[in-house]
């Protein structure tokens, strides 16, 4: 018998060539698998020590970043690629599924007193308290500087089954303040006001102050006349209007005493109804279908001449801007106190909105914090504010802060001296939520399907039923 | 020869095995792992950040379905509309879509642009139609705005038609029947097509006229496809909450909440809370009633076909 050419048998050739096939149709599988377990893989430069990544839920914040970012490598070396993840469940589902990869970016801005604790309290965010010395801390507007800090009585509350912040120890520091403001401000649209036969250089002093200013522009324009904020966010009314003016009208201890356990002072009291009372004198000035628009729409809705009133915060000047509004045809005011109440005037303590924080995950902790210390450097924080309209974390002088801004501040109080402080939740129970409480709330204004006595019931029954779990 | 054999076949069996891993690991990481790990979610409290679960049992489909007074009611008004939502889309998507389907089966003229039309909702539906048609539903929309030139002012909504808590269910039942009737359409003309024609023919030498031969013969010929139709609403009513979170938030006043909608905001928006469980639980008992929705829905298939 001849042998093959390679001097192998049939059955040899035969076995070498399945042999080939079997490698070769392996090595394909492996190179599927490789293709597979390369593209679910990361490509992120974790090693280099000159490049940090940046990750924030505020897409409007991302252009001053960058620019930030841009001087900040002239300066040290360090590139900082900035990225926007939005709306905020992305933003939290991002953070979510790259801690639990080893993929988190390196700085973060995150909503502050609240979030920054969760993600602190999860290790995904570093303590960062030995790197804030004396220097750095006094830099940042009084009252808003420990925002980020674990005080004992977050710490105690965070003990409790319910908490979303499970973890944190007292002294912890997960953030520092980027942004600052209040909730509770209003704003109105000055042409609508004079042709309304109101003065926009004086802004009501008193709830029925405001509720005769909404009459009368009502009164002139019912479609376009009337007040809107974004109710699709179910929140927003109680929040920013109804918690001010129960704080206004009731005093600090009244006020905590409506999200108590006590019946005889929480919401279902006579104190819950007399605060529900003056909210419903709102209900027939809402701007039509303002229950329907998020916060974004509504503050668009201002703008474009769509309602002569808009109920937000700080934060809704910058909006209104983007809507294509010169903020000087804007007048603003704190929510005004209601008269025989305990406050005759209402100061709105700023809380810190926004935070920096650094990932636990990160190698680069030094550069992360040099980073820092830029963005919130009195500098940065001005061409900051300037850029986004939002008012920086950093102390700045009215002047620094331009026209707009440093006017905006004079809205503020201190909570020492009986300011309400919205960051204040520490009387709230754990498993209090607010949602319920803002659905309520609209259910009696605007849709006006409830009337103020059984709004006060069922808010009594939300408070009492948040004491039990 | 015999070991021969048996070397090939492992060989063999080895090849199949290595071609097969790449998907088999893939469906093991996507399928299996995230549904077990959705359902021991289920059993526990989480928030989706913290180290450790909280293991609480069947705690969380107790409370949600009666036991929390502060849960179970969200769960049953939310019920109470899926319900409605349910009854709802697949009833107008069967009402419209089959006198469609009819009409298109028989009109010679334009019959190809005509379907085309008619399927333009489905392959256009997405994020920017439902805000067109929030834009249509608003107090100043187009809707008010042709109402008011018919002389129907009385029909017009003042607060537009999402944001009065009477008008804005039926209204988003409207909207998402108005997204699924194109594929009833579909599915019912190609069941139109496969009828035998002699039957139709039969039936008109007997003395049937279009009504009859329409009630008498096609309806009960459709009645499979009228099955899948109502299926298949079913499902995207149970499970889909597009519609709700775009266009109204599940307001106002929490009116249009639905079990889907529920869940997405257990998990999602609930301010860091641990209710990721709860949002588990609820996806858990939806599945299970899909799948005796869709075994009832079988067994009615199977008993009259």
């Amino acid at each position: 018998m001849l042998k093959s050419p390679h001097f192998l048998s049939d059955t040899e050739v035969g076995g070498h060539v399945r042999t080939r096939l079997l490698t070769t149709r392996l090595l394909a599988a492996l190179a599927a698998t490789a293709l597979l377990a390369t593209a679910c893989g990361s490509d992120d430069d974790a090693g280099d020590t000159n490049s940090l990544e940046m990750w924030t839920f505020k897409q409007a914040h991302v252009e001053p970043l960058k620019a930030a970012a841009a001087e900040f490598k002239e300066q040290t070396g360090i590139s900082v690629n900035v990225t926007a993840y939005t709306p905020d469940d992305v933003f939290k589902s991002k953070l979510q599924t790259a801690a639990q990869s080893n993929d988190l970016a390196d700085v973060f801005e995150v909503h502050a007193a609240g979030e920054d604790f969760v993600l602190g309290g999860s290790g995904i965010l570093a303590d960062f308290a030995g790197e804030v010395d004396e220097a750095w801390h006094g830099q940042f507007v009084a009252g808003v500087a420990d925002a980020g800090k674990v005080d004992d009585a977050r710490y105690q509350r965070s003990l409790k089954p319910e908490a979303p912040d499970a973890g944190i120890e007292t002294g912890q520091l997960f953030s520092v303040p980027y942004t600052i403001g209040t909730f509770g401000v209003i704003y109105a649209n000055k042409s609508m006001l004079t042709a309304a036969g109101l003065d926009p250089a004086n802004p009501p002093k008193t709830w029925a102050e405001f509720i005769a200013w909404l009459q009368a522009t009502h009164a002139k324009d019912p479609q376009n006349g009337g007040l809107t904020v974004g109710l699709n966010s179910p929140t927003t009314g109680f929040n920013w209007m109804l918690q001010p003016l129960a704080y206004a009208y009731l005093g600090k201890e009244g006020y905590q005493a409506l999200f108590s356990s006590d019946k005889a002072t929480a919401w279902g009291s006579q104190n819950g109804q007399k605060v529900l009372d003056l909210y419903d004198q709102l209900t027939p000035y809402w701007m039509p279908g303002t229950q329907t628009l998020s916060i974004d729409d509504a503050d668009r809705a201002f703008a474009q001449g769509k309602a002569a009133f808009d109920l937000g915060g700080t934060f809704t000047l910058a909006a209104i801007k983007q809507g294509g509004m010169d903020p000087a045809d804007v007048v603003y005011f704190g929510v005004p106190p209601a008269e025989g109440g305990a406050s005759s005037e209402l100061g709105l303590a700023p809380l810190a909105l926004t935070g920096l924080s650094i990932s636990a995950q990160t190698e680069k902790t030094d550069a992360a914090v040099t980073w820092l210390k830029f963005l919130t450097s009195k500098e940065q924080a001005a061409k900051f504010a300037q850029a986004s309209l939002d008012l920086p974390g950093t102390e700045l002088s009215a002047d620094t802060l331009g026209p707009d801004l440093g006017a905006m501040t004079e809205i503020f109080g201190n909570a020492d001296d009986g300011a309400y402080d919205p960051s204040d939740v520490s009387f709230f129970a754990p498993a209090y939520v607010d949602t319920q409480a803002g659905e309520t709330l609209i259910r009696m204004s605007p849709l006006g399907e409830t009337d103020a006595a059984a709004t006060n019931r069922e808010l009594g029954s939300i408070v009492a039923t948040s004491w039990q779990g | 020869m015999a070991g021969l054999t048996t070397r090939r076949r492992v060989r063999e069996a080895l090849t199949g095995y290595a071609f097969v891993l790449p998907a088999a690991a893939l469906f093991g990481l996507m399928g299996v792992y995230t549904v077990a790990y959705g359902l021991l979610l289920s059993f526990a409290r989480w928030n989706g950040f913290t180290k450790n679960w909280l293991w609480v049992g069947f705690d969380n489909y107790l409370d949600i379905l009666y036991r929390d007074p502060a849960l179970a009611p969200l769960v049953q008004d939310a019920a109470v509309n899926t319900v409605l939502v349910m009854v709802g889309v697949p009833v107008l998507s069967v009402a419209a879509g089959l006198p469609i389907a009819l009409a298109l089966n028989r009109i010679r003229f334009l019959r190809t642009t005509m379907r085309t039309v008619f399927f333009l909702p489905y392959v256009t539906t997405g994020i920017a139609v439902f805000y067109a048609w929030t834009y249509v539903l608003a107090p100043t929309g187009s809707l008010n705005a042709v109402l008011g030139a018919l002389g129907l002012g009385s029909l017009q909504q003042p607060q537009g038609f999402l944001g009065n808590p009477s008008t804005a269910l039926p209204t988003l039942i409207a909207v998402s029947a108005w997204s699924s009737i194109p594929v009833a359409i579909l599915l019912y003309l190609a069941a139109l097509q496969s009828i035998d024609g002699e039957v139709l023919d039969a039936a008109r030498v007997d003395g049937a006229g279009n009504w009859r031969v329409t009630t008498a013969v096609i309806w009960p010929l459709l009645r499979p496809t009228t099955a899948a139709v109502v299926l298949l609403g079913l499902r995207d009513a149970l499970q889909g909450f597009q519609v709700f979170l775009l266009m109204t938030n599940g307001g106002p006043g929490g009116t249009t909440n639905v079990l889907g909608l529920q869940a997405y905001k257990w998990a999602f928006f609930s301010d860091l809370r641990p209710t990721l469980g709860l949002a588990s639980a609820l996806g858990w008992v939806l599945f299970v009633a899909a799948v005796l929705l869709a075994s009832v829905n079988l067994r009615m298939l199977r008993s009259r076909t």
